[in-house]
């Protein structure tokens, strides 16, 4: 591109953006929260006059965001859906310059941890839609700020050629042998990682009784791994590196044992269980066309093709893949803890701390 | 000096000229921006949404009373020295055989130089870690020898020196080369005529000329080492060798809300450490002048005869580019094939399976992404390399205030990616062009990025081009504009083209700065891999890696073949 295509780009750029200040006006948002009878009938005609939505997601591209598009397109193809993927943390950091800027992009956000932290510092408006009716009351908020969108059970991984079968720990206080001491790593950096880990302890043991098993277990000198996400953890396991991980997603071992990983996965009792959500932004530009998607995701439809790319779904009617189904606790016969986002956002801080003072 | 003074009077009118005053505000605007927006977050309270709060200094108190602090930042420092030790040896040794020397086959140097660029460094450091590991293969082999297991903790601040230091070699061997290849060789020659050795008068001249821009090198790769991440991250946090960048990384992640204080704090003192190291190295090159060796007489440098010295030469070659590159890359190759990492054993090889390949080339699954990463590269590549040019020309010449450009385009270097993304989205989002989410942002930011790299470059080039060939265009009549064009240019093209592929190679790798720049549409490859590093499982970052590797190889081989038709070596 030479000097004077350059200029034209940057003129022909601030032409486009006095068009779009001019064109710019406040959204009618009372689609957001209608549950009149017409509500598909208006959504449709709607998000046809907006033409397009946007996502920001965590969900994997190739599994489950394309797939999504593509079927969401087909379904109503007068509405474009793009995507952006992106981490939880990323996706708040770019949510918030958007929304303070008045530059709003994403039409619809979806993640795990997104949803309390999001509502909490005012970057999202309420809706409500029928579909959230056919998930289980816990998966839900009453206020309307978030609905879950799927769900994720954590728990141990350990490496079957350093762990004989007969030694396997198999509940929290089984980490606590001294024999396991320096062959353990947990996440840290990241909220499903230490803080879910500690909150979990503290919500089903009370303070005190936590403290004390924390004071045992951070005789355990537990490598805190901090250098990538929970697959990368599962790989250090299988690779050998590291005996055993807590808090990793419960069925990740799971899908490599398939493949003949000498790995496994060890549901502990209580399991946390954490969800992604769905919030819309304040701001949000094409309403319509993202409670057409929002219903979309949480229809029979789009929580299959969730199931199909390996993750569980919401809905009770839409069963998890097969193979997968071993980490479901219900299934298992253990106690599921759900912890949701806001509850996580709650005790975060201070379980972050019980981290910092004990384990770092 | 006369001669000199003469010069700089007849030159006198570029002090009223405009260019540097030009060039001072464009550097401005692309750099004050994220400067003001990162003072700012380590001056003020982060309020939950992200908008800066009340005034405070407990950023800078934490930072200096963190019982944490210390302990990194002499953890920062050993690893940072290490590091730029152990790639200034190799790769300087790496050029003085290429450019320097007659061993054989020695041109090859730059190919497999330019390929290992073209690997992501966050590949590079996975590759050394399944190398090197804990189950690895080296671990394995020392193990049976020596009878117990785990001989190397490569997560130790050892492993991260060489991993980085190693990772450094390409870049500092063609960095280095280009200030080489541009030496006189006549000073040698007569260092020789007086009765030197060959190596005697290489060691005493030609390497003391090329002082100020080793200097220069060794501070590059210093505070590059300084603000790295990707083995900071994977090595030392998996070893708890705390850093100063996985501090930052750490503390502006935390809770996933937006709070860059203590970042932006540490950010600050970094950019002032490095301020009073570019001080020292501008007053090295004060004395410039006394380093110019592209004279009107013909510029080609000497070529040391090694005799029989020079199989070993080569050999040598030949042994670098094993470590450095096929080993590495060899090692991605095997693990992309298996269904899952479990080591190298003969059990292993049993198991190869395409499936990787076989998951990741489903159709449609990159489509635009690698016409986005190309027109990354080549825009940024593009805009950096003619600006740096200019900017290292003016500087090298001392036009007046012309030293503030060097110091101002060395600023970007200092920002830990992490913390420029967040300032470009926050420049990006709030402006009213709108080029929030678009490709050209990212290549608007990128551009900055790499400004420091392509000046290295150019200034490495333009310190040994003598004025007295531009003095002789003067006197026929040419003006400055015909001076750079026809004269300047054709003397560093070879240093250009080679910084044209360097900062190509760079941008189209990086993953936290357009992490957050890019929109729906924009996505490029750098990311996705960074994606499957997060999401995937190691095999299938590998068989990633394998293709991007193969992909920015024929880049590298199709950019060499053009430029050696045009007769230019790169």
């Amino acid at each position: 591109m030479d000097k004077r295509q350059t200029k034209s780009l940057i003129f022909a750029g601030l032409l486009a953006s006095l068009i779009c200040a001019t064109g710019a006006q406040a959204q009618d948002l009372s689609i957001l929260t209608n549950r009149s009878p017409d509500r598909e009938r208006l959504l449709i005609e709607g998000a046809k006059k907006e033409g397009q939505v946007v996502i920001y997601s965590a969900a994997i591209v190739n599994q489950a965001l394309r797939p999504m598009a593509e079927a969401f397109m087909k379904k109503y193809p007068f509405v474009k859906l793009t995507y952006w993927r992106a981490d939880t943390e990323e996706i708040v950091a770019k949510l918030s310059a958007e929304v303070r800027a008045k530059n709003v992009v994403a039409d619809l956000v979806e993640g795990t941890g997104v949803g309390e932290l999001a509502v909490e510092t005012g970057l999202t408006v309420p809706y409500s839609t029928p579909a959230t009716d056919e998930l289980p009351e816990m998966y839900r908020d009453p206020r309307g700020n978030w609905a879950s969108s799927r769900i994720s059970y954590f728990g141990m991984a350990y490496n079957t050629k350093l762990v004989p079968p007969d030694q396997v720990p198999k509940t929290y206080d089984d980490l606590l042998d001294p024999k396991w001491k320096g062959k353990i790593a947990w996440r840290i950096g990241t909220s499903s990682g230490t803080p879910l880990f500690i909150t979990t302890i503290r919500l089903s043991r009370g303070e005190d009784k936590a403290q004390e098993y924390f004071a045992k277990l951070s005789e355990q000198k537990i490598i805190n791994f901090g250098s990538g996400s929970a697959r990368t953890l599962v790989d250090r396991v299988i690779a050998g590196e590291i005996p055993i991980a807590l808090n990793i997603f419960a069925h990740h071992p799971l899908i490599s044992k398939a493949k003949g990983a000498p790995v496994n996965t060890v549901l502990l009792d209580p399991v946390p269980s954490t969800a992604g959500t769905m919030v819309v932004p304040k701001g949000v530009r094409h309403p319509h066309a993202a409670m057409l998607l929002a219903d979309f995701i949480l229809s029979k439809e789009g929580q299959e093709i969730f199931a199909k790319a390996e993750y569980f779904p919401v809905r009770p009617d839409v069963a998890p893949l097969e193979t997968l189904a071993p980490v479901v606790p219900k299934r298992a016969g253990v106690q599921e803890l759900f912890v949701g986002s806001e509850k996580l956002n709650r005790y975060y801080e201070s379980s972050q701390k019980i981290w910092e003072e004990r384990f770092r | 000096m006369a001669g000199a003074g003469g010069f700089f009077h007849r030159f006198e009118h570029w002090r009223v000229s405009p260019v540097v005053a030009i060039l001072i505000a464009i550097l401005l605007f692309a750099i004050v921006p994220p400067t003001i927006f990162l003072v700012n977050a380590s001056f003020h309270e982060t309020l939950p949404d992200g908008s800066p709060g009340a005034f405070t200094t407990r950023f800078y108190q934490q930072l200096m009373a963190g019982k944490l602090f210390l302990p990194s930042l002499i953890n920062t420092i050993i690893y940072a020295c290490g590091s730029a030790l152990i790639a200034i040896v190799i790769g300087t040794t790496q050029a003085l055989i290429v450019e320097r020397t007659n061993a054989p086959g020695r041109k090859l140097a730059f190919l497999a130089a330019i390929i290992s660029l073209g690997v992501p460094h966050i590949l590079y450091t996975v590759a050394w870690l399944l190398l090197l590991g804990r189950s690895g293969p080296v671990n394995d082999l020392l193990a049976s020898i020596f009878q117990r297991p785990q001989v190397l903790d490569v997560y130790s601040l050892w492993g991260m020196m060489l991993i980085e230091g190693v990772g450094f070699v390409p870049l500092t061997f063609l960095l280095m080369s280009s200030v080489l290849r541009s030496t006189d060789a006549s000073f040698e020659e007569a260092a020789m005529m007086s009765g030197s050795s060959p190596f005697g008068a290489f060691m005493r001249i030609s390497l003391r000329m090329a002082f100020p821009a080793l200097a220069g090198l060794t501070l590059l790769i210093f505070v590059k080492a300084f603000e790295s991440f990707e083995v900071p991250a994977l090595v030392g946090l998996a070893g708890n060798v705390s850093v100063l960048t996985t501090m930052i990384y750490q503390s502006s992640r935390q809770a996933g809300a937006a709070n860059y204080g203590e970042a932006g704090a540490y950010s600050v003192c970094l950019v002032i450490i490095l301020l009073g190291l570019m001080f020292w190295q501008n007053q090295l090159s004060k004395n410039a002048k006394r380093y110019q060796t592209i004279t009107g007489k013909g510029f080609r440098p000497r070529v040391i005869d090694l005799g029989i010295w020079r199989f070993p030469a080569s050999a040598l070659l030949v042994c670098l580019f094993l470590c450095v590159t096929v080993v590495p890359v060899l090692m991605l190759a095997f693990t992309s094939f298996q269904p899952f990492y479990g080591g190298v054993s003969l059990e292993a090889f049993t198991r190869l399976s395409l499936e990787n390949y076989e998951a990741l080339l489903k159709p449609g699954s990159f489509r635009d992404s690698i016409l986005n990463t190309l027109t990354l590269g080549t825009m940024t590549a593009t805009l950096v390399v003619p600006f740096t040019a200019l900017c290292a020309w003016l500087v090298v010449r001392r036009a007046s205030g012309a030293w503030m450009l060097d110091q101002i385009a060395s600023v970007p270097l200092v920002f830990p990616a992490i913390i420029l993304s967040v300032a470009f989205l926050d420049v990006f989002v709030n402006m009213s062009l709108p080029l929030y989410g678009t490709l050209l942002s990212v290549i608007l930011a990128s551009s900055v990025r790499y400004l420091p790299y392509g000046m290295r470059y150019a200034f490495a080039g333009a310190m040994q081009i003598h004025s007295d060939l531009e003095e002789a265009a003067t006197i026929s009549g040419a003006n400055k504009v015909k001076i750079f064009f026809r004269i300047l240019m054709p003397l560093l093209a070879a240093t250009l083209v080679s910084s044209w592929l360097m900062i190509f190679l760079l941008s189209v790798q990086a993953v936290s700065l357009p992490l957050l720049l890019v929109g729906p549409g924009s996505e490029v490859m750098a990311v996705t891999l960074f994606e499957l590093w997060q999401n995937g499982q190691v095999t299938e970052l590998a068989a990633m890696g394998v293709l991007w590797i193969m992909l920015m190889t024929c880049v590298s081989i199709t950019f060499h073949m053009l430029t050696r038709r045009h007769q230019l070596t790169v």
